[in-house]
Formats: C-alpha cells, structure tokens, sequence
C-alpha cells in the first residue's frame, strides 16, 4: 500500500507542474464588457503649449477603469484644423496619444489656440473633458515643399487667368490650407472650361528630387468653392521634364505628363498620388508624350496647376495650396 | 421400396442441410410511431402558432448477413420508412442503413470495412452520454432508444462511421503477457472540390499486457485534411496521443486496488488558412488518474481520482456532443407572437425533435449550461481540473445499480477574467425493487436519479456567476400482469443563477460571452402502458407534459404534451 501511494504521490507530482495561467485568460475581458466606467486618473496633456519644430509632440496620458473607445478631439480655433486621436486601450499615454501637431486632412494647424475634447463614444452619459493647447510653432513637414505660396510668385513662375478671371496669391483672410497664405481662381468664363493656372518652376530650375519615381508622392491642397458637384470641377497637373538638361522644356521633344483630378465636394481635400503613376491615364493605360515616356522627377521642370469647370454653370472659384513632394507615402498635413 | 427410398433421401438430405455452413441469416427491426403533440401557451402571448403537430411513420430495418466463407461476413441493411398519411408511395424514401464487410484474414487479422463502430479511451475517441439521464425511468428509456437506433448510439458509446478497421492479439511467454493492436482509418468529410479538403481520421491503439495486472496502452487518434483535393492549401490537422497505464493490486482478502490512469497531448493546427483569427497550432496536454478499491464479494467499489484537462486540449473525437444546442428543435422551432426561437426542451431530446450528431466535430458545439455546465464535452471537456470520487454498488437485495458521483472542478484557465469558475457536481441513482419491500411477486421497479450542479466565480460584481442547476429523474415500472406495465417518470430540472456562456469562432477561440440569466423549472411527467411480446418486441403507449416556468419574466412560459403510440421489434 505504502509503495501504491509513492507511485501515486510520483505522478500527480509529475503531472501537477502545470503552469497557472493566472495573468491570461480566454476571450475578451469581461471587464471591458460590463465593467462599471471610471477615469481612474485624470487624462492631461504633458503640456498646454507647445513648439512643434523644438518639442516634436505632445501627448496624452491617464488612466481608466477599463479598456473603451476614447476619442481626443484637436480642433484649431483659427484654422479650423482638426486631428482624432483614437484608441482603446485603457492606458492613455505616449505610446497611443501622441499628436505631432498634423491633422486629419487639409486645412493644416496653425499657430493658434487648440481646443481639446476628450470623450468616451462607448460609455452612457460618461464625461466628456476639455482643454487647450497653444500651438507657437507648427509643425515641421516631412518633404520636399514646392511651395505654400507664403512667399509670393516665384522669378520664374507665369500664370494664365481668363479674361473674366481674377486669379492669384491671398494671404491673411484665414482661408489657407497650410499657413497663411494660398492661390486662388475666381470668375465667369462662359465660352471655355479653361478658368486658369499657375506654372511653378524653381529659380535654379531644379525642385531637388530624387529619381526613384516609384517610391515619390506628389500632394497638393485643393478646394472648389463654386461651380462643383458631380462632373463639373477639375485640375490639371502639367509634369514638364527637361531630359536633356538644357534648362529648356521642349514640348516637341520631351515629357509632358498631364494628370486630371476631378473632385466634387468643398472642403480642402489632399491630392496625392505616385509620381510614377503620372504616365497612365485613369484606365491605366500608358500616356502618349514627346520625350521617352518614363517619369523622371530629379529632371523634372515645372509644374503647371489648370483649374477647369463646366462653362454652363456660371462663376468657377478654386484654391490651391501646398505643392510638396513627399517619399514613400502620401503627405499628412 | 418406395417408402425406403423416401427415408434414405429424407436422412441425406437432412444430413446436407444441418452438415453445411449457415449462409445467410436475416435480422433487422420494424417500427410503428405516432406521435400527438400539443403547444400549451397562454392566448395573450401567442395567437399565431399551430398548437397541434400530428405526424408518425412506419418502417423495416432489414438486415442481411451473408457468410460466403468460414472467415466472411456481409451485412447489408436496407430501411424502407412510410410517413404516416403518405399514400401510394408518397413519402416513402428507401435507403441503405448500413453495408459492411468484416472477417477474419489469415486466421490472425480480424478486419471490418464500410460501416464500422469505433470507440477508444474518454479522451480519443468516446461518443459520451447526452445530458439529463440520471438512471432513467423505462417511460422515457424506451423512447430514447428509439433515437439512439436511429443515430447509432450504441450503449458503448462507440461512434458509427464509415471506414475500415483492423485489429490483432499476439501472446508471449516472456515478459509480456500479449500484444493487442487496433487501428482504424474512417472518412469524416468528401470534398466540395472548391473550399472544403477530403478529411480523414484515424488512429489505433497498441496495448501491452504484462499481467492481468499491469497492461499499459498507446493510444492515437488523428484528424487530416488530405492536400490537393481542393485548389487551395489549407489543412486542418489534430492529433491526439494518450498512455493508459492500468495496474491491480489485492491489497487483502477484501480489498483489490485498482490504479487507472490516462494522459496524452493534442495538438490542433490550421495551416494555410488565410483568416488571420485561425491559430497556427494549439498545443495542450491532460491527465486523469484514480484509484479504485473493489469491495470483494460486496459488489461494491469506491473510486476517487484527479484530472486535469488544459484549456487548449482538443480531442474531436472525444468532445463532439451529441445534441447542438445551438440549433432549434424541429417542433415548434418560433413561438410568441413575436415569433421567437424556441430553446430546446427536455421534451425534444427524448422525442429527438433536436439536431443530433452523426459525426465528430473540430468546433466545440454549443452547450446548455443550465443542463451541464461542468462537463458538457464529457470527461475531455477542456479547461477542468479537479477531484473526482465515484462510490458504486452494483447489486443488492432491494437496492440495484446505486451509485454516488461527485466532483469539485475548477477551470485551469480563467474565461474573460483572471477569476475561475469552480464547478461541484453530484448525482446518485439507485433501482430500488419495491416488491422486495412490499413482499409482492410482481415486479415494482423505482428508478431514481439526482443530479446538483453549482457554478461559482468570484471576483467584481461584473464578473460574479452563481448558477444552480437541480435534476431529478425518477420512474416507476410496475408489472400489472404477466408481460404488462404500467410506466410512469418524472424529470424534474430546476434552474438559477447567471453564467457567462462562451461564444467561440471556428476556430474554438472565445470571441464574445453570452450572458444569461437562467431561471426556470421544466417538469417532464409521462406516464404509459408497455406489452412486452418479447424482450425485443413491444407494444407501448404514452402521454407526456413538459411544462417550462420561467422567473426571469424574459421568456415565455409554455408547455408541449404529447401522446405517443410506439410499436417495436427487433429481429
């Protein structure tokens, strides 16, 4: 009998080593589920101004009773800018709360006073908490910038406006995707979808980008005002190359790659695609050109941006703002 | 002269027929069922649903065996079934019930090919026993039975699929007392050709015999997705291996020890699935080991044991359920004039108006946990550990087949919280032979049956389960005259408290938690008269009540009665 209980006591001991899984569990976390809510610390930003260009970032942090969605609400009080930071995890911090001073979309922040609104979309009648931030320097662009017309029209720029058009550089009114200042088209031109454009060309005849087209963005700001819906409002992008390096464009002999963007809506939206992607047209299909066909950004010359709208629907109105070349993915403003 | 040439062909005809092999022999069974059903629910909650549901059927198993040789045999069984009210062939279907082949190859192999019954150990290969039968009254027996003819559940829990096994013995003088081998290789599923690959089971066991008091055994049990019947490259593939090592012991003239014991792994893996949810592999190991004490002469044992069944065990073979809960029974599938799915009642399990089983499955199926929650996939339910005890007396003057089960379980692994569940558990059943008492000569039999089950979980007021599940299962059988009972049972559930049900994805991952707050009591009473023609030849009629009460006010209170009329023979 005594040797029976050894041999038993032997396995169960064996056996009994299994690891107690006391830190996991299966399925989702009942408490997430049905646990009561509650800010357990406070959520604070880790400071209420900030310099973008000195400090980086900013960032949330504090804690809660459970793992919910949580939405911080940036809004610029001038620019109306505006950037979500979402998450659900029940510790807010640096690691999923940090704003970079970008937004969601065009327009950008400025420097300006930011309103904060930090609420909990899952949790019945949860507070919802506010602060502000001061913005004293924003935020520092990942890019090549072409231009953001802050600094008015360029030595070697030309423009074409219409008869009836009044088209060209505003600042100060409030009204700029990014910064102060932005190009616009205004007027009635009843016989042509032509309304305008703005030709960009460096002073050196050089924009500095690289030459892998595959792996380069173009972005652009753009916003129709009037004359839009369905159909009715396009851009044009001009990509003139200069093969030869001559610093002559010469449509007979080299690259013209004309790109259309149709957008029907009013807000500021982002364009941006792959600058290898200027030579196929929205089927797909190669573009015919003068020069050899291949985009070539680091040969590239300038950049003609043409507003066109349908001609039968009255005045056409249009801003355009930061040109940037960005690598790898497309601009975040 | 005449009248001797009669005799003398009379004596070597006779001595043909009786000198030859028996070639074929019939056997099968004939089935007459009528049911009568009733919906018992109040006009305020329900104004549209039917409330009767007549329908039966007719129907002849039969059964062929053929021996074309000494070590041959052919079974093929064809069903002829008649739904009542279809005339002239209307609703009448014909179908093959089960075809095999077995014999014996070379006096040393015997083998079986097409419809075969296989069952190992509790944790490979085991099709375990359906919820609410604590000892159960011949009222309800005798209509179950009926059901498990019918799907094939053999009261050696053995699975019915369709393959080919084989087995052999080889005896030693040695060490080694004998050698027994089985293996097995059955088709689960046949391709789509299109997304679901040919999936096959197999396995066996190899069992060492050193004594009649020591055997030790390998056991294998494999489910494989075969490559290239489908364009695609996904598998499925579990494997589970188990040791059995069994040894006795006389302790004394009165006692005999008996050790048991079984462990094994599994090992689940989805390969190439391209649903980022399936796991690539789950790895899980168990054991169960228990000693028992055989009270010599008495008739009597007492077992008591500890298992522990990781949470990521996965044994197909042995967790399949037989009743999916999940799916609405074929009676009164919507009722309320909201229309709402109606859960499955005691009543529809013994009718078999549920979705039942026919093969194992790789999902975890759904279960009721106001009928078990404890070990609702049978002994290889995952995530259990525990003691268990087990006091059993199998015969006795007035008291037959008692027995006392208990167990106190706890998960290995907390479900949506750090917190486990702890599960405690008892049943106990007796026959008691009345007429012993009472000095009667006909027989009056008393089947009774209890089973507790409470779910516990502490913790924070969100997470808190306490749910507490009583059964009780009673019958009474007494023989009026010669051949002629009088039936009647009870089957008593009483249901309270919350529990956090698991909702799991394909891939047996939890998901999501159902939680439910039960509160019921469902009463099951029958009562009948049964001619017995023979042991295997019976002519019964019955009427059941089920009544479900809810105190949770949530969901409807109704009932379902229901007259069966049941005519059996088996031949």
């Amino acid at each position: 009998m005594k040797k029976i209980i050894l041999y038993l006591a032997t396995i169960l001991l064996i056996f009994s080593c299994r690891k107690e899984d006391s830190e996991t569990f299966d399925g989702p976390n009942l408490n997430d589920l049905f646990g009561e809510f509650s800010i357990i610390q406070d959520i604070t930003v880790n400071s209420n101004t900030v310099n973008f260009p000195v400090d980086n970032n900013v960032y949330f942090s504090g804690e809660l009773s459970k793992n919910t969605s949580w939405i911080i609400d940036l809004k610029g009080q001038t620019s109306g800018a505006n950037r979500k930071l979402t998450g659900t995890d029940r510790i807010i911090s640096i690691d999923n709360a940090t704003w970079d001073g970008g937004a969601n979309t065009f327009p950008g922040f400025g420097l300006e006073t930011v309103f904060v609104e930090i609420s909990f979309p899952s949790e019945d009648n949860s507070v919802i908490l506010y602060d502000t931030i001061q913005v004293t320097g924003s935020k520092i662009d990942d890019g090549i910038l072409i231009t953001s017309f802050e600094n008015g029209v360029g030595t070697k720029w030309s423009n074409f406006n219409q008869t009836t058009v009044a088209g060209g550089i505003t600042c100060g009114d409030g009204n700029a995707a990014k910064g102060n200042c932005y190009y616009g088209f205004n007027g009635t031109v009843g016989w042509d979808w032509a309304i305008g454009s703005v030709m960009i060309q460096d002073d050196n005849n050089d924009f500095g980008l690289p030459a892998n087209a595959s792996n380069l963005y173009f972005n652009m700001a753009f916003k129709p005002i009037e004359n839009i819906g369905a159909q009715n409002t396009f851009i044009q992008f001009w990509f003139d190359e200069d093969e030869n390096g001559d610093g002559v464009f010469d449509p007979a002999t080299e690259d013209r790659f004309i790109y259309e963007y149709w957008y029907q809506d009013t807000g500021w939206s982002l364009i941006s695609y792959k600058y290898a992607d200027i030579q196929f047209d929205v089927d797909g299909n190669q573009v015919a050109t003068n020069g050899n066909g291949l985009p070539e950004p680091g040969k590239l010359f300038s950049i003609n941006v043409f507003y066109l709208a349908n001609k039968a629907n009255g005045n056409a109105k249009a801003y355009i703002d930061h040109l940037i070349f960005t690598t790898n993915k497309p601009y975040t403003p | 002269m005449i009248k001797k040439t009669l005799i003398v062909l009379f004596v070597i005809l006779s001595n043909y027929m009786f000198g030859q092999q028996k070639k074929f022999q019939i056997n099968g069974a004939a089935r007459g069922y009528f049911f009568s059903n009733e919906l018992n629910i109040d006009e305020s909650l329900d104004t549209i649903t039917t409330r009767k549901a007549n329908y039966g059927h007719t129907l002849l198993d039969m059964g062929v065996n053929l021996f074309p040789n000494d070590n041959t045999e052919v079974l093929a069984m064809f069903r002829i079934r008649n739904e009542l009210g279809g005339f002239w062939g209307g609703g009448v279907s014909f179908d093959v019930r089960q075809l095999s082949l077995k014999g014996v190859a070379a006096d040393v192999v015997r083998y079986e090919l097409g419809d075969i019954d296989l069952k190992m150990t509790p944790y490979t290969l085991f099709n375990y026993q359906e919820e609410g039968v604590i000892n159960e009254g011949d009222v309800f027996s005798l209509r179950r039975d009926i059901v498990h003819y019918d799907m094939f559940y053999n009261p050696d829990n053995s699975w019915r699929m369709q393959g080919a096994k084989a087995n052999f013995g080889l005896e030693f003088n040695g060490l080694i007392k004998s050698l027994d081998v089985k293996t097995f290789i059955t088709r689960q599923r046949a391709t789509d050709g299109i997304l679901e690959p040919e999936r096959l089971f197999g396995g066996g066991t190899i069992k060492l015999v050193q004594s009649d008091n020591l055997s030790l055994a390998f056991n294998t049990v494999n489910i494989f997705d075969l490559e290239g019947t489908i364009p695609d490259s996904i598998q499925y593939k579990n494997n589970v291996h188990t040791f059995n090592l069994n040894y006795s012991k006389n302790l004394n003239e009165k006692i005999k020890l008996d050790f048991k014991s079984e462990a094994g792994v599994s090992n689940a893996r989805y390969i190439n699935y391209a649903d980022n949810r399936a796991p690539e592999s789950m790895n899980d190991w168990f054991y169960d080991v228990a000693v028992v004490s055989n009270f010599k002469g008495k008739n009597t044992s007492i077992t008591l044991g500890y298992k522990d069944v990781g949470a990521d065990f996965l044994s197909p073979g042995a967790q399949t359920k037989r009743i999916n809960y999940s799916k609405f029974p074929a009676l009164y599938q919507q009722i309320t004039n909201d229309a709402t799915g109606r859960q499955i009642s005691y009543s529809d399990v013994i009718s078999g108006n549920t979705e039942n089983s026919f093969k194992i499955s790789e999902e975890l199926m759904p279960y009721y946990a106001a009928y078990n929650n404890s070990n609702p996939y049978g002994l290889a339910t995952p995530n259990r550990k525990g003691v268990y005890a087990e006091f059993q007396r199998t015969d006795s003057v007035k008291f037959k087949n008692s027995f006392v089960k208990t167990a106190l379980l706890t998960q290995s692994r907390g479900t949506g919280t750090n917190e486990k569940k702890n599960f405690f558990l008892i049943e106990a059943g007796t026959d008691v032979y009345l007429n012993d008492f009472l000095g009667w000569k006909k027989q009056i039999k008393l089947d009774l049956g209890l089973r507790y089950e409470n779910t516990s979980r502490g913790g924070e007021v969100f997470e808190v389960v306490s749910l507490n599940s009583t059964f009780v299962d009673l019958g009474l059988s007494y023989e009026l005259v010669e051949s002629f009972d009088i039936l009647v049972g009870a089957k008593i559930w009483s249901v309270k408290g919350n529990e956090f049900n698991n909702d799991r994805n394909q891939f047996n991952n939890i998901v999501n938690f159902n939680v439910v707050n039960y509160g019921f009591n469902e009463n099951t009473y029958a009562a009948g008269l049964r001619y017995r023609f023979s042991d295997k030849n019976i002519l019964s009629a019955q009427y059941q009540i089920n009544n479900i009460k809810h105190t949770t006010g949530v969901n409807p209170d109704y009932g379902i009665s229901q007259f069966t009329f049941l005519y059996s023979l088996l031949f």
